[in-house]
């Protein structure tokens, strides 16, 4: 079917674990893998240190020789692009000294603009255009951020939003099951607070339902300023509380706590699936959306079964020609 | 032209809750399966004879199983393997007592798939183990021959072709025991399935034996090593594939770095001959050494559509 739709895959599902995603072989192996399903545009996900060396420009630039030498390599494997990163400020990283920032924060804010600097100067290099952004800290760390916390994380992603545009470069903020944006009254009121010249949105479809928030209403409801797009489905939504506990991260996402929900994102057409995956593409289709829909499989067992069933299902179900 | 006929040959193993198991482990288990080959664009499928059972029960019929299939985009079943890799008082294709038993179990087999779109082989190891036979002599390949001419008979009027796969732990492994075999079947009934990696092993050119016997080839088993077989390791019981000292590993998906087959070549002589049948995907021991038989398959279909489809 035609429409904008650029279909793309994420590469953070291999990158599971400290030092599992290192050896060129095995990059190759994910990419040929993808490739050969029909995704031949990918999202990075940043990183620190020597064991993400598909996480920071200077390390893509060290092992390759340079972003062009990278580009021959991606290439080589039969893609073609990189689409766009995986940046989230708040998690710290050896090449900002551990610095543990906090968008929330005005006095990190220079520092986070300066951080997201080498992200911008490297997506257009390599055929990218969009920086996706963790737009806050859990919620479980900072409590209800009320009119003038998002007043000052809008401030913040004003400033990076124009940042980019500079390099390029388009910003989309992603929201999370974990995050302080919460609730759809959080994002409308993020939403008036930032230019929509400078700040769009990712919808990420597992994450808000898990949150809560239905994502093809939240589309329909802004056309505009949905720049990106993370495809993937859950089988869970949140009691409304389990976000709240301290360590949300480990607590709730990784079933040590509450319910022990020991996996919440899944691949598409999943038997209990609550996300209408149709019907988010179809609302997209129909509204026209021009950008890259990214299909994750992250937080899920063997990367490639799952991205073997990904493609089976956009091919079969929803009939786009990958290959 | 792009080589569109492009087959696979289930090894698989899936995760499950009970472990890694086969994909008729549950209706779910082959659903998913047969889904993860289609996304690749694999057109046909190969399976082994005992598990046509599993998919009719888990189906209804084993028509409904090749429905299924066809509703995800393949053609149908190409072919069906049997085997009797160790030799007992029953089956023993060196023994002619036991023909009568292997002719009747063939013919079971053949008539799994009547009904179905047209299943164009059955594909057997034509002898036990090196092992169970030796001394392999000419004796027992002509005896093998006698079976397997029998058994070609039945097939093709069933609208099957009978075609022999070498192991390189047979008892037919060298040029000279293939050309004696060959010599003493019947063209009309005994076909050649050549497989690369297994040719490779035992010392043998896939290349120049699918030259060699390119009007009886109905099919191959595309699959990569990085060992030839110098120690003969080939007598190593039970199971060579399993059991030798010298090598844990046989056997790689194609595109593997140190792969000894020279799929590009082959497949120039394939074009070039004319010939005209399914091309067979085979993964064994895929999930050896932390791999997947998820990814093998992915990254030998790659290698099709990025390598092998630049020969035309």
């Amino acid at each position: 079917m035609a429409d904008g739709i650029t279909w793309g895959y994420a590469l953070n599902q291999w990158n599971v674990r400290l030092n599992v995603f290192v050896r060129r072989e095995h990059h190759e192996r994910a990419m040929k893998t993808l490739s050969a399903l029909g995704f031949r545009t990918i999202e990075l996900e940043a990183g620190s240190g020597r064991w993400d060396n598909l996480g920071r420009p200077e390390l893509i630039e060290r092992g390759h020789g340079s972003f062009a030498g990278f580009r021959a390599f991606l290439s080589s494997c039969g893609i073609d692009r990189v689409s766009s990163m995986f940046w989230d400020p708040g998690r710290p990283g050896e090449e900002e000294g551990w610095a543990f920032r906090l968008t929330t924060d005005p006095a990190d804010h220079d520092a986070i603009v300066a951080a997201a600097q080498p992200f911008i100067d490297f997506l257009p290099q390599l055929g990218g255009s969009v920086l996706v952004a963790r737009p806050t800290p859990s919620a479980w760390m900072t409590g209800p951020l009320g009119a003038d916390g998002i007043g000052v994380v809008a401030a913040l992603w004003n400033r990076l939003g124009a940042r980019a545009r500079e390099g390029g470069v388009r910003l989309a903020l992603h929201l999370d099951c974990l995050g302080a944006i919460h609730t759809r009254e959080d994002i409308e009121a993020l939403l008036a607070a930032t230019d929509p010249e400078l700040v769009g949105l990712a919808i990420d479809t597992a994450e808000l339902t898990i949150a809560g928030i239905d994502p093809a209403e939240l589309y329909r409801a802004h056309p505009d300023r949905v720049r990106h797009v993370h495809l993937k489905d859950t089988r869970f939504a949140d009691t409304g509380e389990e976000h709240l506990q301290p360590g949300a991260e480990t607590a709730m996402l990784h079933g040590g706590d509450g319910r022990r929900i020991e996996r919440w994102f899944f691949e598409l057409g999943v038997e209990g699936g609550l996300v209408d995956v149709p019907g988010f593409v179809a609302a997209l289709r129909d509204g026209g959306y021009r950008g890259a829909v990214i299909v994750e499989s992250d937080h899920g067992p063997n990367p490639a079964d799952l991205a073997m069933i990904n493609s089976w299902y956009l091919q079969r179900r929803l009939g786009v020609v990958l290959r | 032209m792009t080589w569109q006929k492009w087959s696979y040959m289930d090894h698989w193993v899936l995760d499950t809750p009970q472990g890694g198991q086969n994909p008729y482990f549950n209706r779910s288990t082959l659903e998913r399966y047969v889904r993860q080959l289609s996304a690749l664009g694999f057109r046909s499928f190969d399976t082994f004879f005992f598990y046509l059972p599993l998919a009719a029960q888990l189906f209804g019929s084993i028509r409904a199983f090749e429905e299924f299939l066809q509703e995800n985009g393949f053609d149908k079943i190409t072919g069906i393997f049997s085997a009797y890799p160790n030799a007992t008082r029953f089956t023993a294709p060196h023994v002619r007592e036991t023909h009568d038993r292997i002719v009747a179990d063939c013919e079971g087999i053949v008539r799994m798939a009547e009904g179905l779109t047209g299943v164009e082989n059955l594909i057997v190891m034509p002898t036990n183990s090196y092992l169970d036979v030796e001394p392999v002599t000419d004796d027992t390949i002509k005896i093998t021959a006698e079976l397997w001419n029998r058994v070609g008979e039945m097939s093709i009027a069933h609208g099957m072709k009978l075609t022999c796969h070498f192991e390189f732990w047979g008892a037919i492994r060298t040029p000279r025991e293939l050309d004696l075999f060959f010599e003493h079947t019947d063209p009309r009934y005994v076909h050649y399935f050549c497989d690369t990696a297994q040719h490779t092993i035992a010392g043998v050119d896939p290349l120049e034996t699918f030259l060699r016997y390119r009007e009886r080839c109905t099919g191959f088993h595309f699959k990569d090593t990085r060992t030839v077989d110098r120690d003969e390791a080939y007598r190593t019981p039970p199971d060579p594939e399993l059991m030798a000292e010298s090598t844990h590993r046989w056997f790689y998906e194609m595109g593997r770095p140190g792969g000894l087959v020279d799929f590009p070549a082959l497949m120039r002589a394939i074009v070039d001959s004319g010939w005209d049948g399914w091309l067979t995907v085979e993964h064994d021991q895929a999930e050896m050494d932390g791999n997947n038989y998820a990814e093998a398959t992915s990254v030998a279909k790659w290698y099709i559509d990025n390598v092998l489809a630049e020969v035309r």
